[in-house]
């Protein structure tokens, strides 16, 4: 398991540490812009009346820098930049070396097609642990660096729930890098049938919940569920919507399991 | 002599393509068996069922007695054999060094001696990466990663494709070292003369179907070009007889080619009174050949 898993690693460690620079990219932007925004709503809640009424969470940003890291990180980019990086750690394996044709010496090798499969994901989780983890460190020291005290407490909880339920995204990449033909072209139409609506849906629905409004699409505001509310405690969590992902999770890789058993190389 | 190698009416389609159709082989205990076939024939479909890369459509197939459609006995079959296919395309990535600790890791029988042995003879630079390999060098350490397994069976699929005459004669003896050290080796090769070199028993595949399974020995021995001259005009039907595999008649000459019953159709030609009788060993490339035409 060890070789497995240190190839899986070779395989995906330029993605990883690309993922790495993206995250310093995003986390050391929201730390560093934090005392400009909060001079910008002081100013726009002074001079603007009606500024409450359309931006209603702007004294909590000034106020709270909790609010503001949860909201700029956990509930907007750095969640992003996680999922998309979750999903790419999950591409390759046999599917890949189906197409760059080592695929006949590995399954040579006394491995079954599942434990190529498990060596992959866990690599890709391991990944994702370590991509949060860095990028939670990273803004942890670029929030001391800039004098603001914040909850460890709460990066820990909205990190774990972050990992716990984008664990999804590890598995729809995998499904999704041995459905779709094309190494490039898998990548594609996975942004495009996923992440797309994922994007359109979180936005759509962070609008709708400043405005007091709630429809139906925000049962399937995956990054919501991620996110969690600002203040995240044992019983703030949002349990159902973490039991419907693992769900999805464990049918997207079961499915994952059974094509992975059927495919011809 | 037992077989380690079995299949039972194996077929394999891709779509309306039918690739293998009912395949009966078996390929007997330390024997060095090649399996013939032109390009499309099923050879490689057949080699990957066997690997367990591909399903079955439908049949069966045993390696040691063990199922290759079974997902745990496919995992004791690849404990246990070694398989090089066509393609003999490795992670580029690695280093010769690194592919071969990779490699030596999953098998516990893994031969140190033959290791350091065919990387002084083939001249493999343990930190070159395998991209900077030339499609030589690549073939070589394929074959080097599936010999050093220490495995009962080797399956090999143009197993000296790329390789340059000395290499290809290196690696011929080194197959021949590994039967008499008791594995046995399934190969399959365009290369006619490496057959006729090596291998004592021959499976022979067209259009999915098998055309020949027989000991090399009795292919020499019993297939015969027969070619008689006669006073008169003969016609082909005069020689439809057992053991006439194909025959053309050209006014008083009759050729044609027998895989048995040659003494037989030689005392037929008697009979009808031919002038004169030739009987000449045939080659395994005509023999091919017949049975490649006979097919279409």
């Amino acid at each position: 398991m060890k070789m497995l898993l240190l190839k899986a690693w070779t395989e995906t460690r330029v993605r990883f540490f690309s993922s790495l620079l993206a995250a310093v990219v995003v986390c050391l932007y929201h730390v560093t812009q934090h005392a400009w925004l909060v001079t910008m709503w002081t100013h726009t809640l002074a001079n603007d009346p009606k500024a409450l009424t359309h931006f209603p969470w702007m004294p909590l940003g000034i106020s709270s820098y909790n609010w503001y890291l949860w909201h700029y990180l956990f509930d907007n980019y750095l969640q992003q930049i996680w999922v998309l990086f979750a999903v790419l750690f999950a591409f390759g394996g046999l599917a890949r070396e189906k197409l760059n044709g080592t695929a006949p010496f590995s399954l040579g090798l006394p491995i079954s097609r599942k434990r190529w499969l498990l060596s992959r994901l866990l690599i890709a989780f391991i990944e994702s642990i370590a991509l949060a983890v860095f990028a939670i460190a990273f803004t942890a020291i670029a929030s001391i660096a800039i004098h603001q005290t914040f909850s460890v407490t709460g990066l820990i909880l909205h990190t774990t729930l972050m990992v716990a339920t984008g664990i999804f995204f590890i598995a729809f990449g995998d499904l999704c890098s041995s459905l779709f033909p094309g190494e490039y072209l898998a990548i594609i139409l996975t942004l495009l049938i996923f992440g797309t609506p994922y994007l359109i849906v979180q936005t759509y629905e962070q609008h709708m919940r400043v405005l007091g409004r709630g429809d139906w699409l925000r049962n399937i505001d995956l990054a919501h569920i991620m996110a969690g509310p600002w203040q995240l405690t044992w019983t703030t969590l949002p349990w159902l919507g973490m039991a419907i992902m693992w769900t999805m999770t464990a049918l997207l890789l079961i499915a994952a399991i059974k094509h992975g058993d059927r495919v011809d190389y | 002599m037992p077989s380690v190698i079995e299949t039972h009416d194996l077929r394999k389609n891709y779509g309306s393509h039918q690739a293998v159709r009912g395949l009966n082989l078996q390929v007997p205990s330390g024997s060095i068996c090649a399996f013939l076939g032109q390009n499309g024939a099923g050879k490689s479909s057949t080699l990957r069922m066997l690997f367990g890369m591909a399903r079955p459509t439908s049949g069966s197939g045993q390696i040691f007695g063990l199922r290759i459609d079974n997902e745990q006995d496919s995992l004791r079959i690849r404990q246990r054999a070694a398989f090089v296919a066509e393609d003999k395309r490795l992670y580029d990535y690695m280093t010769v060094a690194q592919i071969i600790r990779f490699t030596r890791s999953f098998f516990p029988n893994w031969r140190s001696d033959l290791e350091a042995r065919l990387l002084d003879q083939f001249e493999l630079p343990l930190d070159r990466r395998i991209r900077k390999l030339s499609k030589g060098m690549r073939t070589k350490l394929a074959l080097l990663l599936g010999f050093a397994r220490g495995s009962e069976l080797l399956i090999l699929d143009e197993p000296t494709e790329g390789l340059d005459p000395v290499a290809i004669e290196e690696v011929l003896q080194i197959i021949v070292s590994l039967v008499s050290d008791g594995a046995t080796i399934f190969f399959s090769s365009h290369q006619i003369a490496e057959v006729e070199q090596i291998a004592d028993h021959v499976l022979m595949i067209h259009r999915g179907q098998l055309v020949l399974d027989a000991p090399m020995d009795q292919v020499k021995d019993q297939y015969r070009h027969v070619q008689a001259v006669f006073p008169d005009l003969v016609s082909e039907q005069d020689f439809r007889l057992p053991g006439v595999e194909r025959v053309s008649a050209d006014g008083r000459i009759v050729t044609l080619v027998a895989s048995c019953n040659v003494d037989a159709i030689i005392s037929h030609a008697r009979r009808m009174h031919a002038d004169s009788i030739d009987v000449l060993p045939v080659s395994l490339k005509e023999i091919f050949l017949e049975k490649v035409r006979a097919g279409k």
